[in-house]
């Protein structure tokens, strides 16, 4: 043994996470005591693992049911009512003052997002969140959020359009094609369940 | 050790809750809830406060259930969140205030006695909360120290010492220590 000493308590736990150093390795296969510390780590470490599980006294489902589905009313409200329609005005703003494009150009930015928004109002008359949808629907669904997202994300950031009128045309046209594609999948569900 | 769903299936049980279905919420729920109140049991001093972040877990995971991807573990995801929002009570009661005055002590109340044996349930209770965290989170849940010294806004060393600190006291209160 190059040292006359036990291993502390932090190197043969090192050890027993598969950490330890050169020293305390070999000082362990020479020392009796050091070894059965070393084992009993390893058994308290299984006691603990093999510790029963607790169950909640109470079923907290309908509590946090409630408040999630109130939390996603507030979430979709103020997603279809401000946010978007606040992000509409500042890229707008900072397409046309830091970079005019043509009327032409403008004007396609304006009529994609009237549609964007016209197919908008669609979508919210059908009551998504008021729908259950499972399997297949409901994959297809999150995907199309999923991308709705996404081109909300870049209609937010305004550097991102590179002050090109054509590149956020192009993404309200995007948005309003999605929305689209939304209200064909819940009017489908709607149609298939007879609602 | 959590019952985890397989991949394909916690995927698709997250897609369907992401677009509104309860039904999977509920499932999810129904999986998680016993591993997610025993890591909060084991995180907190009382059944009630494991019962609060319970809720706040399963609130959270509604709210960011976008930022699960899918390339990961289900279980290991929520049960960070379960472990941030127990840790969390930690910062905001101020343990840190009076946990060093009991590490003086022992871990033990001032003119309390001390048994000469325990058993581990009793033992592991009777730690200071932030080193029955680590050793739980550390030897239980198999996190690395560099990962509950970020959890809980400490160093890696405190980490490494807070778990020697509570093996030594489980040894002494076992009553199975070697002599050394």
């Amino acid at each position: 043994m190059s040292e006359q000493r036990h291993g502390t308590l932090e190197e043969l736990l090192a050890l027993r996470d598969g950490e330890g150093g050169a020293w305390v390795r070999e000082h362990v296969a020479l020392c009796a005591a050091c070894a059965a510390e070393l084992e009993r780590l390893e058994q308290v470490r299984s006691q603990l693992k093999a510790l029963p599980a607790f169950a909640p006294p109470r079923d907290r489902w309908l509590v946090i049911a409630q408040e999630a589905r109130q939390e996603r009313r507030r979430r979709r409200v103020s997603w279809s009512s401000g946010a978007v329609a606040a992000a509409a005005m500042l890229v707008l703003g900072f397409v046309v003052l830091r970079h005019p494009g043509t009327a032409s150009q403008d004007a396609a930015v304006r009529q994609a997002m009237a549609e964007s928004a016209a197919m908008e109002q669609v979508f919210r008359s059908l009551q998504p969140d008021a729908r259950a949808l499972t399997g297949r629907t409901a994959g297809v669904v999150a995907d199309l959020e999923d991308r709705l997202a996404q081109v909300d994300a870049a209609l937010n950031d305004p550097s991102a359009q590179q002050g090109d009128p054509g590149r956020v045309a192009q993404l309200w046209k995007q948005r309003a094609g999605l929305l689209s594609a939304l209200v064909d999948v819940h009017e489908t569900r709607a149609t298939y369940a007879g609602l | 050790m959590a019952d985890t769903l397989p991949l394909a299936e916690a995927k698709s049980l997250v897609a369907r809750a992401r677009s509104g279905d309860f039904t999977a919420l509920e499932r999810l729920y129904r999986t998680y809830e016993r591993p997610v109140y025993t890591l909060a049991r084991r995180l907190t001093k009382s059944a009630e406060d494991a019962e609060d972040v319970l809720q706040e877990t399963f609130l959270e995971v509604c709210r960011s259930l976008r930022q699960w991807r899918g390339d990961g573990s289900l279980w290991g995801w929520i049960r960070t969140i379960a472990a941030s929002k127990a840790l969390m009570r930690y910062r905001r009661e101020k343990l840190r205030e009076w946990e060093p005055l009991q590490e003086e002590l022992g871990g033990a109340g001032v003119g309390e006695d001390i048994p000469l044996r325990m058993d581990l349930e009793a033992a592991l209770a009777r730690l200071p909360e932030r080193s029955r965290a680590v050793v739980w989170l550390h030897d239980v849940e198999g996190y690395t120290h560099e990962e509950i010294a970020e959890l809980m806004g400490m160093t890696t060393s405190f980490s490494k010492s807070q778990l020697a600190r509570a093996h030594e006291r489980l040894r002494r209160w076992l009553g199975t220590g070697v002599e050394a």
